[in-house]
């Protein structure tokens, strides 16, 4: 006979309001194989795990089951109690009434009712709850870090510098990311260049760091502590190790006429080029499409002119493995487009803005890239259009963002901000001119950061608008801005030169494909998934998978290099220890009965089940059957489901134990 | 037994009947050039137009109701010609689905059941999508070319985005798909979703000679001949009020105002004398001999 204690937990009123904690409790009591059971306002505190030890040590309990939140939540917290009692820790189960329970239920006496068959089924499943021992598996102390702007930098600095060896993927052929593409920063205006290239050179050369750009993620495979990653390294046409970055080659080469990314496409490129004149690594890459050598196989200027030989027209794509025990994603954001969208989708564009064919309505990086130094223009403010210099420039924040009818709720976070500091710019660069803002609301949550944009209001004059504008039109050379003034409830027109639109924050194009691969969750709009919006952000659920940056959610400079400090550490505790302890939740096969059909196989989505040759003592084949690999094995069930000889069986949920639970009801 | 392939129940509204029997008329030549059934719902009534949702929410939804009902009576979908009266028809569909409570309510009020059965349609959906752009520009016996035309959308046909659905609600181009089809060139403008003014302009004309200028000056920097318009308030303000704007603003216009179908009937083959251009205010003759049209 079991010695089972039931512990029911009120979780303050989240639980005790709808549910009748103490009815549940003394439900409880009379269940068969139950010997002790009671009820408590926080479980999880400390009394509350105190009370869980001593009942198990007096009344002699050999199995728990606590009914309070999902396991997800304190699973973890209530194992470690009862194994400090002296139980073993996979003896003791959660019932959810939270949850599953009084969060989604409103009548009283029904939702009891309910709370009481859940703890009824976990008792009936602890009752054949085996003794399980963690799994140990090795930990490859090395990290992967995908993403080469602020955040990914930031991360595989700390992390090499703790020693390790970090592998730094970047799909551009240059790191550095937004940051490099920035003028001067908020709060300070500290020039964003002279922060970040000096990182980027950190990058290149820390000895711990080996950095694959113009490189993407073809696939990942293993688990925590043993991850397999295979890197595309895409064709350079430049062999890396000989080239000298001399910049004979751009300069030589007869196509200078591509539209520059990099700039927003102000201004102009050779097909073979660094995107910027501080790229790291400073390593041309030939765009085969736009190059007159691919395209026609005439010219090879380059590889004449080259020097030590480094133009190679025949290099392919190639494919590195690398072993790591964690990776940090680090992809970052772009930013939506006005663009018209295609029909169905879930993010419209901005008909009412001209669908981004105005010339001189441009986003706020575009501004960026005009206001830098190593911009198109030099640094000096002049609209596309015609190249002259604005005198009255119209800012437009929550464009996109904040925004349902166009499909976007959230709000950017950055823009409010980043607008401030472009009407702070441009007062300085063009000493009579007028900026205005059209604002819903000035969000300037940050240390220092209301008093800059009070600066940029009070100080530097820029006229703030707390309004929408309705539509954007070309008027001559004039962009007219319909808009509104609620602060007057009027309806306000300018004629503006410029208009710089601060465009809502989005994931990478291609996010919600990387997520797949990586196995980690993501949301509606493709930002990836914390484990726990305020005590793991920097975790996925997925073990061993860290997130750094705007890839999790909008974010700012300081944010994001919290978060990837915040991501390296949790890289450098796991890599703390030797071997890592894994949940003993994995499926075991019945040799005895098993045929090797191996239907297994095809399910599993971890591939973990592997072929077993079973020999007799001369090493004679017998027979062949499953085998699956638990330090692979992610506990997910479907072989069980699927295994048609009832064969193989996850610990803890095996078919008896859910047999039982649903003769319990 | 149908004659054509094509039928649709009509509800052409109190405009179509009065201010613009020219919108009427071209319609009905229209569609008959085209072979497009359409018959007229018996003993239809005002839809309420603009005032009836500002002043009684019930009232507004119990007339769409009602003309809905006896929309039923005839087989087809429901053809619709004014830009206000396909608003509130589609608008009382959208509420009433939305609704149990309101639903009830106009149900009392109709004395009958609500029906949502029959599709409301914008004649340019019908045009676009139903009869389609190849067999609609095959139909072209006198192309409209070297017309530029500058396609006014007002307010309502779009919006608001939940409501009608004919197209992108604030960059649509089903009119210049339709009138392209028909060989007239459109002009790329900044005024075609801006508000005319509507029905200010009884009791605040300031109001309307101010937008309605705004809409036709924009026209005229786009270098257009001619507005199209789907709407018989924005006809009134644009083409009756466009002498009045002129003098109220120092500018000269003299820019023809016609509704989509007296343009389409022409390039069809409909003779001109049927299309209602001697009821026009700003005479279009000249410009139609001009580009030897008519």
């Amino acid at each position: 006979m079991s010695r089972i204690g039931v512990f029911v937990c009120h979780c303050g009123e989240n639980i005790s309001r709808t549910v009748d904690v103490e009815k549940v409790a003394a439900e409880a009591a009379r269940l068969p194989g139950v010997s002790y059971a009671c009820d408590y306002k926080y479980m999880c505190s400390d009394p509350g795990q105190s009370l869980l030890k001593k009942a198990v040590a007096e009344h002699g309990l050999d199995g728990v089951v606590v009914a309070a939140c999902s396991p997800r939540m304190h699973e973890k917290t209530f194992r470690s109690a009862a194994k400090s009692a002296g139980l073993n820790p996979f003896l003791c189960e959660m019932a959810n009434i939270r949850e599953h329970c009084s969060w989604v239920h409103e009548d009283r006496e029904e939702a009891t009712a309910k709370a009481s068959d859940i703890v009824a089924m976990m008792v009936a499943r602890v009752k054949k709850d085996k003794r399980l021992v963690p799994i140990t598996v090795p930990v490859t102390k090395r990290a992967l870090v995908i993403g080469g702007g602020i955040a990914g930098i930031q991360a595989a600095l700390d992390i090499a510098d703790a020693g390790h060896q970090v592998v730094l993927v970047e799909r551009e052929p240059s790191i550095g990311g937004h940051m490099a593409q920035l003028s001067e920063t908020f709060p300070t205006l500290d020039c964003s260049q002279c922060i970040m290239t000096p990182r980027m050179v950190d990058a290149a050369n820390h000895p711990n760091i080996t950095l694959h750009t113009y490189s993407e993620i073809e696939s990942v495979d293993g688990y925590i502590g043993n991850f397999q990653i295979t890197v595309r390294k895409k064709a350079r046409s430049v062999i890396e190790e000989r080239c000298t970055g001399c910049g004979i080659c751009s300069a030589k080469c007869p196509q200078k006429k591509i539209p520059n990314s990099f700039d927003k496409n102000l201004g102009l490129r050779p097909a073979i080029y660094v995107p910027f004149p501080q790229a790291v690594p400073n390593t041309p890459v030939i765009d085969r499409a736009n190059c007159t050598y691919f395209r026609s196989g005439k010219c090879g200027v380059c590889q004449k002119v080259c020097g030590p030989g480094a133009i190679d027209y025949g290099q392919e794509d190639s494919l590195i493995v690398e072993p790591v025990g964690a990776i940090v994603v680090a992809t970052g954001f772009e930013l939506y487009s006005i663009s018209e969208k295609p029909k169905g989708s879930p993010i419209k564009g901005y008909g009412e803005f001209g669908h981004g064919t105005i010339p001189d309505v441009i986003d706020g990086l575009t501004f960026e890239r005009l206001a830098s130094a190593s911009g198109p223009t030099g640094g000096k403010i002049l609209r596309p259009s015609d190249g002259k210099e604005p005198k009255q420039v119209v800012f437009v924040q929550c464009v996109g963002s904040r925004a349902r009818e166009k499909g976007i709720s959230y709000c950017s976070k950055i823009c409010c901000m980043y607008t401030a500091k472009h009407t702070m710019l441009y007062r300085h660069k063009v000493h009579d001119g007028q900026a205005y803002v059209f604002f819903m609301d000035a969000r300037t949550p940050g240390k220092n950061y209301d008093e800059f944009w009070r600066r940029a209001v009070e100080e530097e004059e820029a006229v703030y608008i707390r309004g929408m504008v309705s539509r954007l039109y070309q008027k001559g050379d004039k962009v007219v801005v319909m808009g509104s003034d609620i602060a007057v409830g009027l309806q306000v027109e300018i004629e503006a030169d410029l208009v710089v639109l601060a465009t809502a924050v989005q994931p990478r194009t291609g996010a919600d494909t990387l997520a797949q691969k990586l196995g980690i969750s993501y949301d509606r709009y493709n930002f990836y998934s914390e484990a726990h919006a305020k005590l793991k952000p920097v975790e996925c659920a997925t073990a061993g998978i860290y997130l750094a940056g705007a890839c999790q959610g909008p974010k700012d400079i300081p944010d994001t290099v919290s978060q990837a400090s915040a991501a390296a550490a949790k890289v450098m505790t796991l890599f703390a220890k030797s071997e890592l302890e894994r949940e003993p939740i994995v499926a075991k096969v019945n040799e005895r009965t098993c045929v090797a059909c191996l239907y297994c196989r095809k399910v599993c989505p971890y591939g973990a089940v592997e072929e077993k040759e079973l020999r007799d003592r001369q090493g004679n084949l017998i027979r062949v059957v499953a085998y699956v690999n638990p330090g692979v094995c992610g506990g997910c069930g479907t072989c069980q489901a699927t295994c048609p000889s009832k064969s193989v069986e996850l610990d803890g949920y095996t078919d008896e134990q859910i047999m039982a639970m649903i003769e319990s009801l | 037994m149908t004659k054509h392939d094509l039928n649709y129940s009509y509800y052409p509204g109190c405009s179509l009947h009065a201010s613009a029997r020219e919108y009427d008329e071209s319609t009905r030549g229209l569609f008959h050039a085209l072979g497009i059934g359409l018959v007229e719902v018996p003993d239809w009534l005002c839809c309420g137009a603009t005032p009836a949702h500002n002043v009684d929410e019930l009232l507004s939804l119990s007339l769409c109701a009602k003309n809905l009902a006896l929309a039923e009576r005839v087989a087809g979908d429901l053809a619709v010609a004014c830009a206000a009266c396909f608003s509130r028809l589609k608008a009382t569909q959208h509420h009433l689905a939305e609704s149990e409570t309101k639903r009830r309510q106009v149900e009392y009020a109709i004395d009958g059941e609500v029906s949502f059965a029959k599709p409301v349609k914008h004649l340019l959906e019908i045009l676009a999508t139903d009869l389609g752009l190849d067999r609609l520009a095959a139909a072209v016996r006198k192309p409209l070319a070297g017309l530029r035309v500058a396609c006014y959308y007002g307010c309502l046909l779009t919006r608001p985005p939940e409501v009608p659905q004919l197209d992108c609600v604030e960059a649509p181009t089903i009119m210049e798909r339709v009138i392209g089809a028909a060989g007239a060139a459109t002009v790329a403008w900044s005024h075609r979703l801006e508000c005319c003014g509507a029905n200010f302009t009884l009791s605040r004309p300031g109001v309307v000679l101010k937008l309605s200028g705004d809409i036709l000056a924009s026209a005229k920097r786009a270098g257009a001949d001619c507005l199209m318009v789907a709407c018989p308030l924005c006809h009134g303000n644009l083409d009756i009020r466009q002498k009045e704007i002129e003098e109220a603003t120092g500018n000269r216009f003299g820019m023809p105002v016609f509704y989509m179908t007296q343009l389409l009937a022409l390039a069809v083959g409909v003779a001109p004398s049927k299309l209602g251009f001697d009821s026009m205010i700003v005479n279009p003759l000249p410009l139609l001999r001009e580009k030897g049209l008519v």
